[in-house]
């Protein structure tokens, strides 16, 4: 079953290929990726668009040869990639946000910030860097019109919301740039989960959205 | 296209063709034999476009060769996993120096697909055509593609994945609206996809 309808755009899955992405912006595209084909052989092409690049490019000095490196592998032990943490299973979520996660979504530490709206962060960084957090949001609940600076993903991964682009559901990714506005509200009878992640500190335009921004920090 | 000008499109591809498939039967070779030879010619022809690559996006000379070094190492040592169905040499390369290189920078790997996710949706929404090219046995149609391409979007294109820039700093860099940026980068890869389409239908 694939109900995807919302996916990534060229440009983000360009900058994931050139690896310019920060590491809450390739956790939600790696989510996406996950459930979703079509923009896995995007995302290829993406790829191959650099390997293409890499054929035509430059040819720098080397100080080193082939030989030495047959030399090195008599000598050096295996080049681990960085370790990455290990997953709970059966949390019902892609692997790359189940890495991050204490334990099952019901369980996790979330912290409320308004009626029916909760939020579990998941970025140690300071906010201007930008946000990385599962938001929560129940049945009928609506959000403060926003915009962002930059950039902001977000990743159903449970229930659906809908906003002025359409409804979104679990597996859908809503890849918004920096001058769209939008107003979501939860239009499943169960709360509405999702992974979001901004480049820059989101800007909310009323007044009530002024006073929640430093309580929710998107 | 005048006559001229298809010819050497066409002489330039034939040329991409034969040295993709040569690189192919490096990476081939290494894999099941432990090929030095076939090793040394895939070494001669990416290792200084490696170097350049991390030249490119600003790593120190000491820094960039030793890490060409590791990376050529991991390609020796890995050689059995690359699949000649899925992806060109090129792509293959670069996608082990643009991971290698994050890792390096951030101390954290990359965050990618689990291919062992059982989450993992395969296929039956079958993608639509436009999605369905062969990457590996095309990639010289996609550098004639590239190749192609308006200067404007070509450069945006060399500055992201060569400079590490993001569209953001590309803008400031090229003191243009990031808009601008965004659609020159979605113009370029449409352009792309549509020429591996005709090719993929004849």
């Amino acid at each position: 079953m694939n109900t995807i309808s919302h996916h990534l755009t060229d440009e983000t899955l360009q900058e994931y290929a050139a690896g310019v992405l920060s590491v809450s912006m390739e956790t939600l595209i790696a989510c996406h990726l996950t459930l979703c084909p079509v923009c896995r052989a995007r995302a290829d092409m993406a790829d191959a668009i650099g390997g293409a690049s890499l054929d035509s490019e430059q040819t720098a000095a080397l100080t080193g040869s082939a030989s030495d490196i047959l030399a090195m592998d008599k000598t050096l032990p295996t080049i681990k990639p960085a370790e990455l943490p290990p997953v709970a299973a059966g949390l019902g979520v892609p692997k790359p946000l189940a890495r991050l996660l204490p334990g099952p979504l019901a369980e996790l530490p979330w912290k409320s910030f308004g009626p029916g709206m909760k939020q579990y962060n998941l970025s140690p960084q300071p906010r201007k860097e930008g946000a990385f957090k599962l938001l929560s949001l129940d049945p009928g609940s609506r959000m403060s019109k926003h915009t962002h600076e930059h950039r902001e993903l977000t990743f159903i991964v449970s229930g659906a919301y809908s906003d002025e682009l359409g409804q979104f559901n679990a597996g859908d990714i809503s890849d918004l740039s920096g001058d769209h506005h939008h107003m979501p509200h939860v239009v499943s009878d169960v709360p509405c989960i999702s992974l979001i992640a901004t480049d820059a500190p989101v800007k909310f335009d009323g007044l009530f959205g002024k006073i929640v921004q430093p309580f929710v920090g998107i | 296209m005048d006559a001229e000008l298809l010819q050497k499109t066409k002489e330039a591809e034939e040329a991409s063709k034969a040295l993709t498939k040569r690189m192919r039967e490096n990476l081939i070779a290494i894999g099941k034999n432990r090929d030095e030879a076939a090793f040394q010619d895939l070494y001669e022809h990416f290792a200084g476009r490696i170097k350049s690559f991390l030249l490119g996006k600003g790593m120190q000379e000491a820094i960039a060769e030793e890490l060409t070094q590791e990376i050529m190492l991991i390609v020796w040592r890995r050689a059995e996993s690359y699949d000649a169905a899925k992806a060109a040499p090129s792509t293959w390369l670069f996608t082990i120096a643009r991971n290698r290189r994050i890792d390096y920078l951030r101390g954290n790997s990359r965050i990618e697909v689990e291919l062992d996710d059982e989450l993992l949706e395969v296929d039956d929404s079958a993608p639509t055509q436009a999605e369905q090219v062969n990457l590996a046995q095309q990639s010289a149609v996609l550098e004639t593609a590239l190749n192609k391409l308006p200067q404007e979007q070509r450069q945006v294109l060399h500055l992201s994945y060569f400079r590490g820039q993001s569209h953001g700093a590309i803008a400031k860099w090229l003191d243009l609206p990031i808009g601008t940026v965004k659609s020159r980068i979605r113009l370029a890869m449409q352009s792309i996809r549509a020429e591996l389409v005709a090719e993929e239908i004849e």
